[in-house]
């Protein structure tokens, strides 16, 4: 179970996810063009934006990345989803907040998690559970 | 999936081609960067048939179109940039694209 101090520190970051932008938008038939399209600019093209520094070093996948990239790269070949709609939910959907948030791999598994519950190939329900149960699996070794 | 019925789209441009990116909507999906829009660059090689990304995104097949290599100079997508001689390719299905006074 989470902690108290735990469950208030978690409380504390979603805090800091708030929009820079966070007053009401009261949107009318002469939205401003410049907001409007800032809003619907898909998150995955960075091309010519500032970003913060980046520090770059040598390193190799972590295994659940590894992971992550074959179920996605099995989830492909079955036909359960297009390359296309992986790029759309791993990168567009999650909005900027995941976005810029999760790791790279985070995005393509949350998708990946997201589209087979989307698609009725297991409900959400069976998806918990099996967390669960994995979960504390582990926790006993 | 919806079964892929209709005719390929034929490719109406060739290398060397001056073609420019049109400003369609951003909404949901797109794989044509905002920066491109309504720059005019030159086609630099016509790639494959593929089905469009924004139909494909939500698993439409669709009508399969000529993709293009277009080459734009960097100095006509960022004014600021310093060298002139340089230039950056991007790809684009043909619906993307509109020809330019050739």
């Amino acid at each position: 179970m989470t902690s108290r101090p735990e469950l208030r520190q978690q409380y504390d970051i979603i805090g800091s996810f708030q929009p820079a932008l966070h007053v009401p938008q009261n949107w009318n038939y002469e939205t401003p063009g410049p907001m409007f399209r800032a809003y619907m600019h898909p998150p995955h093209d960075v091309g010519g934006q500032r970003d913060v520094p980046v520090h770059y070093e040598e390193k190799e996948e972590e295994q659940w990345e590894l992971n992550t990239y074959v179920t996605c790269e099995v989830l492909g070949w079955r036909g359960i989803w297009t390359a296309e709609e992986r790029r759309r939910r791993a990168d567009n959907d999650l909005g900027y907040t995941l976005y810029l948030g999760l790791p790279y791999y985070g995005r393509w598994i949350w998708s990946a998690a997201r589209m087979l519950v989307d698609k009725k190939h297991i409900s959400l329900t069976e998806l918990l559970e099996k967390i669960a149960e994995v979960k504390s699996r582990y926790e006993k070794k | 999936m919806k079964k892929n019925e209709t005719p390929d789209v034929p490719a109406r441009f060739k290398v060397g081609d001056r073609v420019q990116v049109r400003d369609m909507p951003n909404m949901f999906y797109t794989r044509t960067q905002n920066y491109v829009r309504g720059v005019t660059g030159t086609i630099a090689s016509c790639t494959y048939k593929d089905l469009i990304p924004e139909d494909e995104a939500f698993d439409y097949d669709g009508r399969p179109e000529q993709y293009y290599i277009v080459r734009f100079r960097q100095k006509d997508l960022w004014e600021e940039y310093p060298f002139d001689n340089d230039t950056l390719q991007t790809e684009f299905p043909d619906h993307w694209l509109e020809p330019v006074g050739n």
